[in-house]
């Protein structure tokens, strides 16, 4: 042991030697140079790296790495670099990674973190590219063969809405191949024998479900079994529905389904009417009884009714529902990421040991040095981490719900276990529509929230958000996304600011 | 059904080959077309739920059927301008299951590709050999066709399918007669292999003996393109058939090394 540390230190002298020589030879002076895109980055390779590195970040402090465009110094900062970090192409301005990719020396390790960092253990989650089809994917099924009941492949299961409970009216739909809509159920007019469809054993199949107001609903759908054409119906079973449309669904009943594929489902077997689910990312599928499960349908569901008067059994046109749509491919972008990773702190904790490793690779003197540094910094993330999960388990479910001036909290939802509620518009870059402005303010007043927040690099582009929580009477937090500011100059204290400020406003 | 040449050839239990050889036409019920390992390898196949229990085959063993009552006509509209012009017939398997159609979509819920894939599958279509168009398109909520894939554009077309969902289409055919689809489904695993799979799907439009498209051998259906990317991600068109072969060959001398060791 003794003779082997030794001989490292030997070998880090002769290192520190021959990077002297280097420096001589017009190498760096100050140690190792390094560039990052943004502030956040730069924080975590210092960590890593204390007096060893000098490290500089392209996007000045308070920038908005969505929009900053770099300047010809940045192209000569680029070239003198040693090591360059970069987080991900969708995060960062399309001209500010080709300033890096255009002026970096050859040979230069340019470590892009977002994906590299899931080898090291990173969660990574789809860049989400339509919103309102990011819900629960709601069916019809039949299952089972019914044959002790005398159900043949030629036999019907009629399904009728029986009773409809809530605020507003619910209509069930289905837009078929070339445009047309066929409602199924629809209580506006009162439900009758015609609010009813029928499919074939071990069928299933999927329709839009759409509420005209927030608030909660209960559906009773009845079943039973047309054994042949033109035979008598014979009930099979009642259940009654749940769904918190608008609304919280934390306490409406025990399982709220959010996400994923459920169907309303009779089993011909049991004659029983309950939920199946599967969610995504694979298991098996599993029943939730009608009386325990609660269907969220949430505000991003929201939608404009069209100009159309084949759907003016919705309402007036212009008019909103919220709305479970019939189909959800389309709601991630292919291939594409969520750029915000360190928004989980775990994720932090990957890019600081990806961090690690390219910075040993770039200075094998270092290595010591790297490693304890990184060694001593991962244990503070633990704890941050620790403290951000507690701070957020403390906020009473219900309330857990995030309004954000850009989707850019994605992972702090996901891994705090909050509910990302809406945005003004899904990257800064953007201007929200009229549409987006409304669907915002339904939000806050459907949800009651007690505050929205802003990033301060984007106070300029918050006036739509701070409008809308003038107009709802609600506060304006501050969360950071993407740079510090003034105040906040670290990724630790821009994570512990994050959760307290949540717990703060929400509570 | 055994295809009895087959059979002498190998000379082994009929039963245990028929299993795997058997050459379906599916004409109604649930299908899906999705990835999931075969002895361990990658390999795009079609799930089979039209009989008592799911089946997933090979594609070469497998026809779907689209009689004429699925014919329709492109409306009037021009959101579907891309299906051919208004008023023309076109061939239509819908999105939602109806009645004595076949409901073919798209999973990748097999438990081993749900454990082994990192977050998606990429669907590539590289060609369609037929005698019309092909096209496949979501219908959203009010309406708005979603296109994913258009024989008439510029392919390879590829789509994402997220890991564990299951999705369906609208698949639209503009003329009758066989249909040879190039398929392509690649991913990349949790722990950063590529895998990637290219096979044709068989479709037959029309009233007329589906079958025959069992005749239309898949090297029909690819031109040998003078750029090809990736040599290693080519379907080898000209050994679909014997591979079809050796597939067989190999499951019946797993049944045989199986009866025997049971035997000892």
């Amino acid at each position: 042991m003794q003779v082997r540390a030794f001989s490292r230190a030997i070998g880090a002298v002769l290192v520190v030697l021959l990077a002297g020589c280097g420096t001589a030879d017009g190498g760096a002076p100050d140690g190792v140079t390094v560039v990052t895109t943004t502030e956040i980055l730069a924080d975590l390779v210092r960590n890593v790296g204390g007096d060893r590195v000098r490290v500089d970040s392209l996007v000045p402090p308070g920038g908005d790495p969505h929009s900053y465009e770099p300047v010809p110094a940045d192209a000569k900062k680029v070239a003198k670099a040693d090591v360059t970090f970069t987080n991900h192409l969708l995060l960062e301005e399309q001209r500010l990674i080709k300033a890096i990719d255009a002026n970096i020396r050859p040979g230069t390790p340019n470590a892009s973190l977002a994906e590299a960092s899931e080898t090291y253990g990173a969660h990574v989650i789809p860049l989400v590219e339509n919103i309102g089809l990011d819900v629960l994917w709601l069916g019809l099924r039949v299952r089972g063969d019914g044959k002790d009941k005398g159900a043949t492949r030629t036999s019907d299961i009629k399904l009728t809405a029986t009773a409809v409970e809530g605020p507003g009216a619910m209509v069930a739909y289905l837009t078929e191949t070339l445009g047309k809509p066929v409602v199924y159920f629809d209580s506006r007019d009162g439900l009758s024998d015609t609010d009813s469809t029928t499919l074939p054993p071990a069928a299933h199949t999927h329709i839009n479900w759409a509420f005209t107001k927030p608030g909660v609903y209960r559906l009773t759908l009845a079943a039973s079994l047309i054994r042949a054409e033109g035979a008598e119906p014979t009930p099979l079973g009642t259940s009654t529905f749940t769904f918190a449309v608008g609304v919280t669904p934390a306490g409406v009943a025990k399982t709220v389904l959010a996400e994923g594929h459920t169907d309303l489902t009779i089993d011909l077997d049991s004659g029983e009417l309950y939920t199946l689910n599967d969610v995504a990312g694979g298991g098996n599928q599993h029943v939730v009884a009608a009386a325990d499960a609660v269907i969220e349908v949430p505000n991003k569901a929201i939608v404009t009714i069209p100009d159309d008067p084949r759907f003016s059994f919705l309402g007036q046109a212009g008019g909103t529902v919220h709305q479970l749509p019939q189909a959800v491919l389309g709601k991630h972008v292919h291939g594409e990421i969520d750029p915000h990773l360190w928004q989980n702190v775990r994720n932090g904790r990957a890019y600081v040991e990806l961090i690690r490793d390219t910075m040993r690779g770039a200075d094998p003197a270092g290595a010591e040095v790297y490693d304890r540094n990184a060694r001593a910094y991962l244990d503070r993330l633990d704890e941050l981490d620790a403290h951000v999960r507690e701070t957020v388990s403390r906020i009473p479910r219900e309330r857990r719900q995030l309004i954000t001036t850009h989707d850019g909290f994605g992972y702090f939802a996901a891994a705090y276990e909050m509910t990302v509620a809406g945005f003004v518009v899904p990257n800064p870059a953007q201007e929200p529509s009229v549409e987006d402005v409304r669907k915002l303010s339904e939000t806050v007043r459907n949800l009651k929230v007690p505050a929205v927040f802003m990033e301060p690099n984007l106070a300029q582009r918050a006036s739509v958000l701070s409008q809308v929580a003038k107009d709802q009477s609600v506060d304006v937090c501050v969360l950071y996304g993407d740079s510090f500011d003034n105040r906040v100059r670290s990724y630790v204290d821009m994570m512990r600011h994050n959760a307290d400020e949540v717990h703060r406003c929400l509570v | 059904m055994l295809i009895p040449a087959l059979a002498l050839l190998l000379g082994t239990q009929p039963a245990a080959v028929a299993q795997e050889a058997e050459r379906v036409v599916i004409e109604k019920g649930h299908v899906d077309l999705g990835p999931r390992f075969v002895d361990g390898k990658w390999t795009v196949q079609l799930r089979d739920d039209t009989g008592g229990s799911p089946q997933w085959r090979a594609l070469s063993d497998v026809v779907l059927h689209v009689p004429d009552a699925a014919k329709t006509t492109v409306p009037d509209d021009q959101a579907y301008a891309f299906l051919g012009d208004r008023g023309s017939a076109v061939w239509v398997l819908p999105q939602v299951e109806q009645n004595g159609v076949v409901w073919p979509g798209w999973n990748t819920q097999d438990p081993e590709v749900a454990k082994t894939v990192d977050r998606e599958v990429t669907w590539r279509l590289h060609g369609v050999r037929g005698p019309g168009r092909f096209a496949l398109f979501l219908t959203g909520n009010f309406g708005a066709p979603q296109q994913i894939f258009t024989s008439g554009a510029t392919t390879p077309q590829e789509t994402g399918v997220e890991v564990g969902t299951h999705v369906h289409g609208n698949w639209v055919f503009s003329a009758p007669g066989t249909y040879l689809l190039d398929v392509e489904m690649s991913t990349r695993t949790k722990d950063r292999r590529e895998l990637s799979d290219r096979r044709a799907l068989r479709v037959h439009v029309g009233n007329t003996d589906p079958r025959a498209a069992f005749d239309v051998p898949a090297a029909q259906a690819e031109q040998p393109r003078a750029e090809s990317p990736e040599p290693s991600a080519g379907f080898p068109w000209p050994w679909a058939g014997l591979g079809g072969l050796a597939l067989v060959v190999v499951v019946a001398a797993v049944v045989v090394v199986r009866r025997r060791r049971g035997e000892r």
